[in-house]
């Protein structure tokens, strides 16, 4: 093959048509191909005059939420700790305050509050952002316990609901995480009940809604003291909202989300 | 004694000087005996290093026992066991069946079909594809170590290259073998049968089942069974020029008259045709150990030619291995100095170079080229290789026999004179139109004596077929005369009966005369009429009058003078002429009852009177001069070979064109200005009438020199062999040579030939085995559209090759981006593979459809190694001008579409990596929105569609511009091929099932794609067009240009 393309190499360098004289055929690719790229940039400029900069023209490939888990997995949606290694879930802690900053009551204090349990509508042109108030997740808000349960066997996993521009979940959304080991089935969920407050929709767009909090769901998994090498798969599921969807056989993260938490000794 | 031929036989081995002679026996007869014939059996001499290499010495070196013709009767019986009177016993027949084997000829030794089979997938474009299947595997090989989920898109894409190469192969194999058994039903079904005495009695058995020892009888009109050694003959004589090109008749009979066994009398050939009387002979060879099974087995040594389609594609094969080897290792190097892992790149080297492979290609070609030669096989022309479709249009020198192929093959009376003057009879094909004075009385006298010295006779039951085409019982003269007669005077046989023949002397070569006497249809006239015809200087010689207006004038030395003139006149036209002559018996001398005895020729045979000459000639088929005018224009130089006399030779290539009106040779140049032909200037001749004689004494410098300085050459008495030598000369030119040939003798020559085109209707098997196209019926004009054919599908194989290899542009640089500036892959594997193999494959047949530019029949042969079919120009045009455009177009719809559902383009450089992991489901857009991995893939399958709409719509485009090259859409007219817009409907018709009918196959990764998105790309696509009108313009305003040298491909 290599001989080949030596063979075209030389033909092609040769000088008897192409490239002779040199001086000509550069100019005539210069400016064929600056008129080129003069008329992709022009054709790029039109198209992108056509986009809105605040919403996309179309949103019809993502019309339900992803659900996604932090800490954020590396290579699988796999947590592995060691109550007495801390060494073991430390990066795991960093990523959740890192996560979190946005969440302090510092960062939020600009925020407005927002009345419970309804859709907070707006009309512009200013989009207020509301309240997530951290302490809503309880013992993995990391106030109280700045090891979010690691420490104790009890490991906290925050849940995220995918920002989708303009979504209005129907009913009462809520996230249900259930245990798939018999053996552990102390799994609990913070708000209470894994409830999402209706008052985070809609999302008005990272330009428009400067500062939105999307809202957070934690899942607090209870390794028994003595219960160690144990391995519990948790699967969570958006659930009281009709136009949510938490079933489909392609996308295993549509309105669902499964990890495994390994504790080892 | 051993003849001599066992000598030259073995021999041919160590000299290659010896070759020449073997057939003809050795040198020293030659020495002592000048006869005419000997050189042409010269032939090959030039061949034996070839054929030695081709391991024949082997079969050479078997003695070959041939001193049949020098014994005794006797001396036969005993050595081959036999009886001339009861012939051999049923048993021994037998037994020697079992020992020797069929009397037929072994056909040359046939490829095994699964090896014909086989070889259809390995040809050059094959060859490519294998190796991009094996790189697929070799890539998928490499990702599955590394990554046990890795995607099978490798697998399929090799996989399904492997399946290309096979059904393209079975397609092609299918093809040819069509061909082949269209040829196969030209073999004459019914089996040959011959007359052999056994066991006493006469029996009719097949020929093949002859044994040498076997007494055989064969009558005018049959082929010789085997070969055999005349024990007696009446009358007979043989038509040898299916082995040596003489085609005047020989007589036969039982004398050994010379020590060559081809040249004595006594020894009839397999494959030759008694023409009439009858002989008996004693088998002494059978099947392949006859003379001319010698010879057909000389045809499997030559070996055959690749074709320059063959070439052609071998050289577009390098480019684009070379182009894409070249990509590859650019991109392997910039992605190892961008920090991928070098087995990424590997698999990137890989990617690449599988991409740049043509997928489409093979299997449109092999298309296209048959769809050629169905196309050829309707104008007659049976194409039995695919490859050699393109050969004829490539040819520039054409070696065409004459009999048969330039002519009728049928002899026709062409001028007459009498009362002093030339006159001019149609030799059309079907004479219809007799122009000349018939009012004379002279006529009426001369064509009694036509009609009635005359034995040919129409077979019976032909009411209803045209004369000309009534099959006849005769020789080629006296068939001649017969449907001349009956064309001008109505029912022949009605007149003969009318002029009850009462004695006959047919003609035979002491006398070279023929003399009936009849008694005259007036019944008041009781005098016998004395008809004669023969050599006109013989029948001169019997009169003492000579008939002009109706009345007997004495034979003067003016008359005499005035004959003359007017027989050296038609014999320089090359025709035979025959004189006729009558005399009215005295019927007091010859009363009524008068019983004439031809042998004591109790009968005045002098003093006749003298009517008139009557000339005829194999005239040129009435097509073929304007043919031989087309191949002048054309640019292809037309020699004559054949075997004929030099006159006669002459005077047809004068007029079919071969020899221009103009030209002349040296002889002619020598008689114009009475010098010898020494003192010429022999390149002042235009034109060169080259004998066999002369031809075998030539070194191939000299056959270079007439090949090379000869506009018009004519090859007379040559024997088929020396057609080889004359192919080989024109080979040495640099030109790609056709041959016609029909005898098993010219099967080397066709062999050698670059493309060997064989008649049909004539042509023997052997021919037919050793030719590459067969002419169905046998004329010359056909080649000439063969030609046409083979031209227009060289120009339109580059259309389609550039149409093809624009849009690998189109579906490379996706994959370059995606390697360097990290965009989501723009176009998967998949979808490529249905722009390949799916919309773009009727396009591109559509382009064989395309008629010719200009008149493709005015230029000159394209020169075989400097017009290539992919030459510079195409491949830069179409990579780096129309495929560049396309890709930018193809990218406008991809970022329209990203960019409409929240991914600006900006946002997608570097996105690759963070896009493709599995486990990061909340990828955000440019507005914020995040995105699960499934939701990316299906928004990059969406990406994809959006691709493949964009190249189908610019390949709508490109399939417009490459209908013609040089000329403008309009001048070729739009929508002249309608098989063009065929191929945009299904083009669009396979895209739109894609996309929304298949949107939901997830394993296709096509998706429903919004309607605007199938009109981004139409800009690019118009201006894409204009773009190449541009070109063309200029190409057509400045000619030659530095523009012209570039653009034009």
């Amino acid at each position: 093959m290599l001989s080949e393309g030596d063979i075209l190499f030389s033909s092609l360098l040769s000088s008897r048509s192409l490239f002779w004289p040199p001086g000509l055929i550069l100019l005539f690719y210069l400016v064929f191909y600056g008129f080129l790229a003069a008329l992709f940039s022009f054709t790029m400029w039109v198209m992108l005059q056509t986009l809105n900069d605040e919403v996309p023209k179309y949103r019809d490939q993502i019309p339900s939420p992803g659900l996604m888990v932090f800490p954020k997995p590396v290579t699988a949606l796999e947590y592995t700790f060691s109550r007495s290694d801390p060494t073991s879930y430390a990066g795991y802690i960093e990523d959740l305050k890192e996560f979190l900053k946005p969440y302090t009551l510092e960062e939020q204090k600009n925020l407005t509050v927002c009345p419970d349990g309804a859709l907070f509508e707006q009309k512009g042109p200013v989009y207020v952002a509301c309240q997530f108030p951290i302490s809503l997740l309880q013992a993995c808000s990391g106030m109280n316990d700045p090891d979010f349960g690691y420490s104790q066997g009890n490991p906290c996993i925050l849940v995220k609901m995918n920002r989708i521009i303009g979504l209005k979940p129907e009913g009462v959304p809520r996230i249900d995480c259930v245990s798939k080991n018999e053996d552990i089935p102390n799994v609990a969920v913070y708000p209470h009940n894994g409830m999402i407050d209706l008052k985070y929709f809609p999302y008005y767009g990272k330009k428009l809604h400067v500062g939105y909090l999307q809202p957070l769901v934690a899942v607090q998994v209870s390794f028994a003291p003595n219960n160690t090498g144990k391995e519990v798969t948790v699967e969570c599921k958006i659930d009281g909202s009709a136009n949510l969807k938490s079933q489909d056989d392609r996308d295993k993260f549509l309105g669902r989300v499964m990890f495994k938490i390994t504790a080892r000794a | 004694m051993c003849f001599p031929l066992t000598t030259s036989w073995r021999a041919f081995h160590q000299t290659p000087e010896i070759y020449s002679v073997e057939l003809s026996g050795t040198k020293d007869i030659v020495k002592t005996d000048k006869g005419d014939g000997k050189e042409k059996y010269r032939g090959l001499k030039n061949n034996c290093l070839e054929l030695k290499k081709k391991n024949h010495t082997e079969e050479f070196q078997k003695e070959l026992h041939l001193d049949d013709h020098k014994l005794s009767n006797r001396e036969l019986e005993k050595k081959y066991g036999t009886d001339i009177i009861t012939g051999l016993s049923s048993t021994r027949a037998a037994e020697l069946l079992a020992r020797d084997g069929p009397n037929s000829l072994t056909p040359p030794k046939q490829t095994p079909e699964i090896v014909k089979f086989l070889k259809q997938m390995v040809g050059g474009f094959s060859v490519l594809l294998w190796v991009g299947a094996f790189l697929c595997w070799i890539a998928f090989g490499i990702e599955y170590s590394s990554n046990k989920s890795a995607s099978l898109n490798n697998v399929y894409l090799g996989s399904v290259l492997v399946l290309v190469v096979i059904f393209t192969g079975i397609f092609a194999y299918y093809q040819e073998a069509k061909s082949t058994n269209i040829m196969s039903s030209f073999k004459k079904m019914i089996p040959q049968q011959a007359l052999v005495i056994r066991d006493s009695e006469k029996k009719t058995i097949p020929s093949e089942h002859l044994v040498v020892g076997d007494i055989v009888e064969v009558k005018g009109g049959d082929q010789i069974p085997a070969d055999i050694r005349v024990l007696s003959s009446q009358g007979c004589r043989v038509d040898n020029s299916s082995l040596t090109g003489e085609s005047e008749p020989q007589p036969r009979s039982s004398e050994f008259t010379h020590e060559n066994p081809l040249e004595t009398k006594n020894i009839c050939f397999y494959s030759t045709t008694c023409l009439e009387g009858t002989v008996t002979g004693m088998v002494i060879n059978t099947g392949d150990r006859t003379i001319i099974g010698h010879i057909a087995s000389l045809a499997s040594g030559v070996g055959n030619e690749k074709t320059p389609i063959a070439i052609e594609i071998e050289h577009f094969v390098h480019i684009v291995a070379g182009v894409a080897v070249s990509i590859g290792i650019l991109f392997f190097i910039i992605a190892v100095s961008m920090n991928y892992r070098v087995l990424d790149s590997i698999i990137f080297l890989i990617g690449i170079i599988v991409a740049n492979v043509p997928e489409g290609l093979l299997a449109t070609v092999t298309v296209t080229l048959s769809l050629t030669a169905k196309r050829m096989a309707k104008k007659n022309c049976l194409v039995k290789n695919l490859e050699a479709v393109e050969t004829l249009g490539s040819t520039s020198i054409i070696c065409s026999d004459k009999t048969g192929t330039l002519t009728q093959n049928r002899m026709t009376v062409a001028h007459l004179w009498f009362d002093n003057q030339i006159f001019v009879a149609d030799t059309s094909e079907n004479h219809s139109n007799q122009v000349f004075d018939q009012s004379s009385r002279t006529w009426a006298s001369l064509s009694k004596i036509i009609t009635l010295c005359n034995r040919a006779e129409f077979k019976p039951g032909q009411e209803n077929v045209p004369i000309m085409k009534k099959a006849v019982i005769g020789d080629a003269s006296e068939t001649a005369l017969l449907k001349f007669s009956e064309v001008i005077l109505g029912d022949v046989m009605a007149i003969r009966k009318r002029n009850r023949k009462v004695a006959e002397i047919p003609f035979n070569s002491t006398n070279k005369f023929q003399l009936s006497i009849h008694e005259t249809d007036d019944p008041h006239d009781k005098r016998f009429l004395m008809v004669m015809k023969g050599a006109p200087e013989r029948i001169l010689e019997k009169c003492n009058t000579i008939m002009i207006n109706g009345e007997e004038h004495p034979l003067d030395e003016s008359t005499a003078k005035a004959f003359h003139t007017a027989y050296m006149e038609l014999g320089g036209l090359g025709e035979r002429v025959l004189g006729f002559c009558h005399l009215y018996l005295p019927a007091h001398e010859f009363p009524e009852t008068y019983k004439f005895d031809t042998d004591a020729m109790n009968f005045p045979t002098s003093n006749l009177c003298f009517v008139g000459l009557l000339s005829m000639i194999d005239p040129p088929r009435s097509t073929v001069p304007d043919a031989v005018t087309k191949c002048r224009s054309a640019g292809i130089k037309v020699i004559m070979v054949t075997g004929d006399h030099p006159i006669t030779a002459k005077a047809i290539a004068k007029s079919v064109g071969i020899i221009s009106a103009n030209s002349e040779t040296v002889e002619d140049i020598a008689r114009r200005l009475s010098i010898a032909v020494e003192q010429v200037n022999k390149w002042d001749a235009k034109a060169a009438v080259v004998t066999g004689m002369e031809l075998k004494d030539m070194s191939s410098e000299q056959v270079d020199e007439i090949l090379a300085n000869y506009q018009e050459i004519v090859f007379a008495r040559t024997s088929p062999q020396q057609k080889l030598i004359i192919v080989e000369g024109c080979q040495r030119q640099d030109a790609v040579v056709a041959v016609t040939g029909d005898g098993v003798n010219d099967s080397p020559a066709l062999k050698k030939a670059d493309i060997g085109v064989a008649m049909g209707i004539a042509g023997s098997d052997a021919a037919k085995n050793a030719a590459d196209m067969v002419l169905l019926d046998d004329n010359f004009a056909s080649i000439v559209t063969g030609v046409e054919e083979g031209r227009l599908i060289f120009d339109n194989l580059k259309k389609t090759i550039a149409y093809t290899l624009t849009k690998n542009i189109a579906e490379l640089c996706p994959f370059l981006i995606y390697i360097i500036v990290g965009l989501p892959l723009p176009i998967g594997t998949i979808t490529i593979l249905f722009i390949d193999l799916g919309t773009d494959i009727i396009p591109s047949i559509a382009l064989a459809y395309e008629k010719a530019e200009s008149d493709i029949m005015n230029r000159k042969p394209r020169h075989k190694k400097k017009d290539r079919l992919v030459n510079q120009p195409l491949a830069v045009y179409s990579y780096l001008h129309i495929g560049l455009m396309q890709a930018l177009g193809a990218f406008l719809v991809y970022f329209t579409v990203y960019a409409q559902e929240g991914f600006l383009p900006r946002t997608l450089i570097n996105l690759r990596v963070e896009w493709e992991k599995d486990f990061v489901n909340d990828l955000e857009d440019s507005y914020g929105q995040e995105w699960t991995r499934y939701q990316r893939a299906y928004l990059e399958w969406t990406g994809y569609t959006a691709f493949f709409v964009g190249i189908l719509v610019q390949q709508i485009a490109d399939l417009i511009i490459r209908k013609t090259r040089r000329n403008s859409i309009f001048q070729q007219g739009a929508f002249r091929n309608k098989v063009i817009w065929v191929g945009i409907a299904s083009q669009i018709i396979i895209g739109l099932v894609l996309s929304y009918g298949l949107g939901s196959v997830t394993a296709l990764s096509f998706t429903m794609l919004r309607a605007q998105y199938w009109f981004v790309a139409v800009p690019h696509a118009i201006l894409i067009w204009v773009y190449d009108e541009v070109r063309k313009l200029f190409i057509r305003l400045y000619p030659g240009s530095w523009w012209d040298k570039n653009m034009y491909y």
